[in-house]
């Protein structure tokens, strides 16, 4: 087991839109309730993608700053050689599809990182509206329901015996109404904003898991308890 | 005809306006707007056509800078104005039902477009443009956009901006007469890729420059750096002068808005806010060591409250910090990962009574918070 953990925070400044940041803060602060040193390292646009991390995340994305993103993750194969490695990265709506075959943006079609074997279309482009709202799916991965917000025109259909993140209970999810997300080994996409480990601190213990190698001593707290229930109750 | 049709629909609205006011206690404001589009969908352009229109747009500190500039152009001769914040279409339509020679118009990010091209406006005020209610802008590139189709159509309209925001430089790029106005830059929280070209955009300090040309180190007028509220009155007055009218003095802190209220022999400043750049100035300016957080998360408020994450309340640290409201919840664990210790109520006058009588409470409360608590 690691005794630090090492969080990275992709391209906020680009992939920060919808407040997808957090998810670093609570796995931190989630963390350090059990003991296990970790640390949020923002890595920008203009930075060396670092190859040690334990945890990566990427969050939304306006078009524009989505094939920045792309553009910049595209200039090493470090994130690709941490992942090799063992490390959990959670992919967020525009880092979703970022992570993908193909996805669409500012009107361009364009290849992903093919870390996942997914693609993804504008749905405004096959006349489908975009999706915002509430949202909560059922996740057999994490073992339990999540909720989030979900705000994008993406539609995401997952290679054959990928497997969704969750099957969704309400909202749209990867746009067919039936699944959300993908998950392969330690890689996770979703298109649940909120922040996601924030509503659900089951998914956040999940990475944490992965991360260090182990199960984790259990916290209890009431706060985030209340929090992930009151929204499973609410979203409907 | 068409007068008449007018005169009709205009004499309705009022009708609606006086039943909304007596017998419903609401404003009024709205429903003889409503009535008068519906009636007659032309009749902003028709009802601006004799006066000379100055429009204010922005994302934070719409209502009170109109109504900065509302005084300063009252110097000139009478001015019409939406006064409460009704800043769509039917809130525009209904002050301009007014008989005056100028309209001084506050109006919604969305609806401006439409609303410059019906009016024809002599000046438009552009304040700042920044996230704000996703799951309807969805996106502040979407919105610039659309702003600058309006700005560039509009050939015979002076811009004020403040050229410290890529998006606002943006949106009148392709204007025939802007005044641009620094306040000596200022990193904006959104503006990590340049709205022109798309290529990243580079910041030094608070000063950008992208190489397809976009930048503020060419400013028309130059200030010192200040609040938000400092900001607007400068600009309020620069919109006013484009128009003839002499610079006031306003109180940059009369254009915070804010509401004072007596409480159980405890003084509550009620502070209105609304998204990560409005929370972050408020967070600023919170003068007591006792706070109130009120977050709402209905359709003005944002459906979405993922943004609290994209705030630092660590200036709270120490205070005694209570926190309500619908979406009281998603505060409390946001504050509570932040190490911000906090208390969670069920009401504002809960969390009042958490503070011995004569205290003086800071309370930051979400839009349609903050207009329940002024209605009270």
């Amino acid at each position: 087991m690691s005794t630090s953990l090492k969080i990275v925070r992709i391209h906020n400044e680009l992939l920060g839109t919808y407040g997808d940041q957090g998810n670093a803060d609570v796995l931190s602060f989630r963390a350090k309730a059990r003991s296990v040193e970790a640390g949020v390292l923002d890595v920008s646009y203009l930075d060396v993608m670092p190859t040690d991390g334990d945890i990566y995340l990427m969050g939304g994305a306006e078009d524009a700053a989505q094939l920045l993103s792309l553009e910049a993750l595209q200039r090493d194969n470090n994130l690709q050689a941490a992942l090799e490695r063992g490390a959990v990265l959670l992919a967020i709506c525009a880092g979703f599809q970022i992570i993908g075959n193909s996805f669409e943006a500012s009107g361009k079609k364009v290849g992903g990182l093919g870390l996942l074997n997914i693609d993804s279309a504008s749905g405004s482009n096959i006349g489908k509206k975009r999706f915002v709202g509430d949202i909560k799916i059922k996740s057999n991965v994490v073992g339990c329901e999540l909720t989030g917000f979900e705000n994008h025109a993406g539609y995401t259909t997952l290679g054959a015996g990928l497997q969704p993140l969750g099957s969704v209970v309400v909202g749209h999810g990867n746009g067919d109404d039936k699944y959300d997300g993908a998950v392969s080994g330690n890689i996770f996409g979703t298109y649940l904003h909120g922040p996601v480990l924030a509503r659900n601190p089951e998914f956040a213990d999940l990475l944490l898991s992965r991360a260090v190698g182990e199960p984790l001593e259990p916290f209890n707290d009431p706060l985030a308890i209340q929090y992930a229930e009151w929204r499973r109750k609410v979203t409907k | 005809m068409s007068a008449a049709r007018l005169s009709f629909a205009i004499g309705l609205g009022r009708l609606a306006s006086v039943i909304s006011r007596v017998f419903l206690r609401k404003s009024g404001q709205t429903i003889s707007g409503r009535i008068i589009i519906r009636l007659y969908p032309n009749s902003i352009k028709l009802l601006s056509a004799e006066k000379s229109v100055l429009l204010v747009s922005g994302t934070n500190g719409k209502t009170s800078t109109t109504k900065s500039l509302s005084q300063i152009v009252s110097s000139l001769g009478k001015v019409a104005s939406n006064t409460t914040g009704s800043n769509l279409n039917w809130g525009v339509a209904n002050a301009l039902m007014n008989h005056a020679p100028y309209a001084v118009l506050e109006v919604d990010e969305l609806h401006l477009p439409n609303v410059i091209a019906e009016t024809n406006p002599k000046v438009v005020l552009l304040l700042n443009l920044t996230r704000d209610q996703l799951h309807r802008m969805h996106e502040v590139k979407r919105v610039a956009d659309r702003w600058r189709d309006a700005c560039t159509k509009a050939t015979e309209t002076t811009f004020v901006i403040d050229v410290d925001d890529p998006f606002l430089n943006y949106a009148t790029q392709s204007s025939s007469q802007v005044v641009k106005v620094s306040f000596g830059g200022r990193r904006h929280p959104d503006g990590s890729v340049c709205p022109a070209c798309g290529k990243y955009l580079n910041w030094s300090g608070g000063v950008y420059e992208c190489s397809c040309g976009l930048n503020n180190k060419t400013a028309d007028q130059t200030f010192p750096d200040g609040s938000a509220g400092y900001r607007n009155a400068v600009l309020a007055n620069i919109a006013g002068e484009v128009m003839g009218a002499k610079p006031i003095d306003i109180d940059a802190k009369a254009l915070e808005r804010t509401i004072t209220k007596e409480i159980g022999g405890s003084t509550a400043t009620i502070r209105l806010t609304k998204n990560p750049a409005s929370w972050t100035e408020a967070l600023r300016g919170v003068d007591s060591n006792n706070v109130i957080l009120i977050l709402n998360a209905r359709q003005v408020d944002g459906l979405d409250t993922s943004w609290l994450w994209d705030v630092s309340y660590a200036s709270l640290k120490g205070k005694k910090v209570v926190v309500c409201g619908e979406r009281g919840l998603d505060m409390a664990y946001r504050l509570h990962v932040e190490g911000i210790e906090n208390t969670l109520v069920d009401s504002f006058e809960e969390a009042m009574s958490a503070f011995p009588a004569g205290s003086r409470v800071s309370v930051l409360a979400a839009y349609t918070a903050f207009f329940a608590l002024a209605s009270k």
